[in-house]
């Protein structure tokens, strides 16, 4: 009985595919001017800096690690904002898994993109390597796949990264920082982190164990690396926990936006701002109160929006033919100016698009950085 | 018991219309959703979730649950990866890791069968040491690179358009279907979940068949997780975290009571099904993880109202026409 | 003497006792281990989480009694406190009173619900919340509220106060006023449900629920009850959350169910309705709780090891519980006292015979 209604419901439906016109599963999707495809032998890039031609209809989306991370939300207004000026008259797909616990969900919407015929992805990876049999299945059905914010570790099924900053500065910077708050003795001090996965954050802290052996920052000590996984409970948890197992800690750094805020709510609410700072990289706009009384007195980021706006760019330039995406082209990223497209130096393989630069914020300049 | 077979019968009918429904509103809305690869997309983006179903049936009906399961598919996974990385001969690192999962069967089914603690607590416990246990051994790195048969197997097509893990799903499936539905062992399971005490009098090995399903439990969660390490290309400490819900979601639509005792897994097929076939369908619309989880949420509570509020109008009504013939007859 | 106390406490309440011995013994174990923690600064630090899912167990064990399940809870706080936060963050002006009737009646709102289906509309509870726990959560995740989080900066300077303030302390004990709420939660539901009527009737449904019906207690309205108050504290338990982090994402509090469970059966609470108490619950809360953040402050342990010494501490702690409570049991059977009814295996042949 079981066995029959299946069948039913199969003939049905193959019946029903054949009746309607709509369901037409072979329509192929919108097509770029020019398709995508990988060429054998990629040309040379000719040295000429790219234009892109606006007002063609590319389908792209736009795949930040998760909801609730208002520097995702900037970023999207940044490729809203490049996708207006480009004249996309396809709607741009904001996708957004709503916590960024497991990587999973992103390597579902690549699939069903896949199988929507996009023509482009731009990613900023949480799912580190796992995502890459995702991203190279899109790549290879003739997708466009960009990463943005967190690269693919191993540049598998990726064609460019658009880097924020240059990954080993951020090492640099987050030293330079902890030794400005720390003053010339130097002290110790933890990292909070966000998730144990993240490939963006773990390079960042990798690039700073680096920098720390230099005799410059020889009276630092890092004493412990913990991760609050991008969730401000278990980040604030995380935070009050360092200060009570390292009575000496002076400093907690806490590359990530969402652990930088509760790490400094939490040493507010203790009372420990005179002796435990915070620092690390932080949204101004959620951060001006804690740099005004003293628990965060220095932090860095870029402009998502920026990132957003560039990342965008770049894309709607590969996914329409215009650059193939190899070493040595340049584009023009309106607003923003020239690009190149190089060697990624912090990884072992992969292109890049570095933007930067570091913005510092401190209380000169965070009531600017708030309301410009 | 005719009664309650007629129930479900009823049941199953009624998730085939559900699918039913589901398909045809697929094929009309998503363009893509007929292609063969979008078909076995359907499957492979939870086939491990949905191997596991299938054994989680037989605990639910037993009576018992185990919320571990997920833990202890990446544990697996992580233990593989592990052993991997220190440069043991991958075969082995394969066993070891089938064998993580027979282990943490053995401890769940010891502390269940033997110890006579809560299953609820005791899993509870395995989901949040077993998760610990993957981070210890991959603290934060990940790792990849296994043989290249071994990503084969999870990424590309075995035979015709299916890849293993699929194959493996429908093997398990008619095995447990066998076992489950036409076997003694099968009845004993039901037996249990029904009534502890009358199983012992009548002579089942309540302990022995617990412990049994746990550590079944165990290693099919364990062959899931290599599955999935395989499908992914590498492990890292959080793979797999969080779907336990999902996995009880699936066998409690399917009918299957969560005090034990009824459901088939004919009900859970169709379950399945109706869930892959609704997330696929809301993801090619461009709807997000949490809102299908969502969707799916209302879909069960609906899927158990609904039978019951048509119940209750049914009763009425009846009650109504009796009352109305009885004046009749009195006129 | 002896007999007296028998008489007095049944071997489920010396559960407590027990569960007080288990959590000085931790306590003893981390002080030899971790720098200054026999100070006020420990009970300053973990009473606030505590307090947050102690409400969150105490609403759940609630549900419990009656032989259900709220595994919404999680979700409830989540949604209570971001609602709460963003309807802040545009009425900044709004009285700390009202918000805090807000996240209660908001968590009751979706209680009721939960208990409607339930209680009328005849869906295991298993079922509906497990559906609730999805829907709330997707509710949050796809509610237009502009960004898709909160953050300390757009909230009232009361709201962050209070996270910080020490309501009143004793010697260097603070007592903060998320832990003065859970602690008067604590004494006002551990007297309803020992000496009002619908705590007698909550325990009466939970251990037999056939009998409870014919018996002629509107069962109905008394797991819907259950239900709403489980929202309402859980509505609670958001405000507190929000009181206490500030910054929220659409996850905020995802998994809270499982610990509020976790808590409550830990602290003795039968997932098969009837038995269980308040002060179990909140004990199981403490002790979790403790351990984990002792763990974390652990100097021997990388934070990689966290989850899996939680995990087996847990486990050897119910085993542990479990041993004593049975030694307890032939204590009392050798003494010829007449044993509580509520035996385990008895419950389970009423439930099953229940069901079929």
């Amino acid at each position: 009985m079981f066995k029959k209604s299946m069948m039913l419901a199969v003939i049905f439906a193959l019946l029903l595919a054949a009746c309607a016109p709509a369901a037409a599963p072979t329509e192929a999707p919108v097509q770029p001017t020019e398709a995508p495809a990988q060429p054998t032998e990629p040309p040379a890039p000719s040295g000429e800096v790219v234009k892109a031609t606006p007002g063609q209809a590319l389908n792209m989306v736009f795949l930040p690690k998760n909801l609730g991370n208002a520097v995702f939300d900037e970023a999207h207004d940044g490729a809203s904002e490049a996708a207006q000026e480009l004249q996309n008259s396809a709607e741009l797909q904001y996708l957004a898994p709503a916590s960024g616990a497991a990587g999973t969900e992103q390597i579902s919407i690549i699939t069903n993109a896949t199988t929507q015929g996009v023509n482009a992805i731009m990613i900023s990876n949480n799912a580190g390597d796992q995502i890459a049999p995702a991203a190279q299945a899109a790549r290879d059905s003739g997708i466009a796949v960009v990463t943005w914010d967190s690269p693919i570790p191993s540049a598998e099924g990726e064609q460019v990264f658009v880097a924020q900053v240059d990954f080993d500065e951020t090492g640099t910077v987050m030293a330079d920082m902890a030794l400005d708050i720390l003053g010339a003795d130097g002290g110790k001090f933890a990292v909070l982190s966000a998730s144990p996965d993240a490939a963006n954050q773990n390079a960042w802290i990798a690039a700073m164990q680096e920098v720390l052996t230099d005799p410059k920052y020889a009276s630092l000590e890092l004493l412990d690396i913990v991760y609050g996984n991008d969730v401000s409970e278990d980040s604030y948890q995380q935070a009050l926990a360092l200060v009570d197992k390292y009575p000496d800690m002076e400093l907690i750094m806490a590359p990530t936006t969402v652990g930088i805020a509760a790490a400094a709510k939490a040493m507010q609410d203790e009372g420990l701002c005179e002796t435990v700072k915070v620092s690390g990289l932080g949204l101004p706009s959620e951060m001006a109160s804690f740099v005004k009384n003293g628990c965060s007195p220095e932090f860095a980021l870029w402009s998502f929006k920026d990132l957003g706006y560039l990342t965008y760019f770049l894309t709607y330039l590969i996914a329409s033919g215009d650059l193939q995406g190899v070493e040595g082209e340049q584009f023009e990223a309106g607003r923003m100016g020239e690009y190149t497209i190089t060697n990624d130096p912090t990884r072992d393989t992969g292109l890049r698009v570095l933007m930067g630069p570091f913005s510092k914020y401190d209380a000169d300049n965070i009531d600017e950085a708030v309301n410009p | 018991m005719m009664r309650r077979l007629e129930r479900l019968k009823s049941w199953e009918g009624f998730l085939l219309a559900i699918l039913i429904l589901i398909v045809v509103f697929n094929i009309f809305t998503t363009p893509h959703y007929l292609q063969i690869q979008n078909q076995i997309n359907l499957f492979q983006l939870h086939i491990e979730k949905i191997i596991i179903v299938v054994i989680m049936t037989f605990i639910i009906i037993n009576a018992e649950i185990d919320l571990s399961v997920a833990s202890v598919m990446g544990l697996a996974g992580c233990v593989m990866a592990y052993l991997f990385e220190q440069g043991v001969p991958f075969g082995w690192c394969l066993l070891a890791g089938l064998m993580t999962g027979v282990l943490a069967g053995l401890i769940n089914g010891f502390m269940v069968a033997y110890v006579g603690l809560t299953s609820l607590i005791v899993t509870l416990a395995a989901l949040i040491g077993f998760r610990g246990l993957a981070h210890v051994l991959l603290e934060n790195r990940s790792v990849g690179n296994f043989p290249d048969w071994f990503d084969r197997l999870g990424q590309q097509p075995l035979i015709g358009p299916f890849p293993l893990a699929m194959i493996v799903f429908f093997v398990f499936l008619i095995i447990a279907l066998i076992i489950l539905q036409w076997s003694g062992a099968g009845r004993h399971v039901y037996i249990i979940g029904n009534n502890r005490q009358v199983a012992r009098y009548s002579g089942v090995n309540v302990r022995r068949v617990k412990m049994t399903l746990y550590v079944v439990s165990g290693t099919v969660a364990a062959i899931a997780g290599l599955l999935l390490a395989a499908r992914l290309g590498s492990m890292r400490g959080d793979t797999a975290l969080g779907t336990e819900l999902e996995v009880i979601t699936m066998v409690v639509l399917g009918g299957v009571s969560i005090f034990g005792g009824t459901g088939t897994l004919f009900g859970v097929l169709l379950a399945i099904l109706i869930i892959l076939n609704l997330r696929n369908g809301m993801g090619l619309l461009n709807i997000t993880g949490e809102i299908q989880t969502g969707v799916i949420g209302v879909l069960l509570i609906l899927s158990v109202l609904g039978p019951n509020i048509w119940r209750g109008v049914r009763d009425a009504w009846n009650r109504r026409q009796r009352i109305q013939r009885m004046h009749v007859g009195e006129e | 003497m002896m007999q007296r106390v028998k008489r007095y406490f049944r071997p489920e309440q010396l559960r407590e006792l027990s569960l007080v011995f288990l959590i000085l013994l931790i306590f003893l174990f981390f002080g030899t281990q971790i720098e200054g923690y026999f100070s006020p600064r420990t009970f300053n630090r973990v009473t606030s989480d505590v307090a947050i899912i102690a409400v969150v167990a105490m609403g759940e064990t609630l549900v419990l009694l009656t032989r259900n399940f709220d595994l919404s809870v999680g979700s409830i706080v989540g949604l209570t406190a971001f609602f709460t936060g963003k309807l802040l963050t545009f009425n900044p002006d709004l009285l700390p009173v009202g918000a805090l009737l807000f996240a209660i009646g908001l968590g009751a709102a979706l209680g009721t619900l939960n208990g409607v289906l339930v209680a009328y509309g005849k869906v295991p509870s298993l079922i509906v919340t497990l559906g609730t726990l999805a829907i709330y959560r997707s509710i949050l995740v796809a509610f237009p509220a502009g960004t898709k989080n909160v953050v300390t900066q757009d909230l009232p300077q009361w709201l962050l106060d209070l996270g910080g303030m020490q309501l009143f302390s004793i010697g260097e004990f603070d007592i903060k006023p998320v832990v003065a709420v859970g602690l008067v939660m604590l004494v006002i539901f551990q007297l309803v449900t020992s000496y009002t009527r619908f705590g007698r009737r909550l325990y009466a449904i939970g251990s037999n629920p056939e009998a409870a019906r014919v018996g002629g207690l509107p069962s109905q309205r008394i797991v819907l009850f259950a239900f709403i108050l489980c929202g309402a504290m859980a509505g609670l338990a958001g405000f507190m959350f929000l009181v206490r982090y500030g910054n929220l994402t659409p996850a905020a509090a995802q998994g809270m169910e499982l610990q509020g469970i976790a808590a409550a059966v830990v602290g003795g609470v039968s997932t098969l309705g009837g038995v269980g108490t308040m002060i179990g619950a909140m004990l199981g809360a403490l002790m979790i709780n403790l351990l984990q953040q002792s763990l974390l402050r652990w100097l021997v342990i990388s934070t990689f090891w966290v989850g899996a010494l939680l995990g087996l501490m847990i486990l050897i702690s119910v085993t542990i519980d479990a041993v004593i409570i049975n030694r307890l049991r032939n204590i009392w059977t050798q003494q010829g006292l007449e044993i509580n009814p509520v035996d385990e295996t008895k419950v389970v042949n009423e439930k099953e015979s229940h069901d079929a």
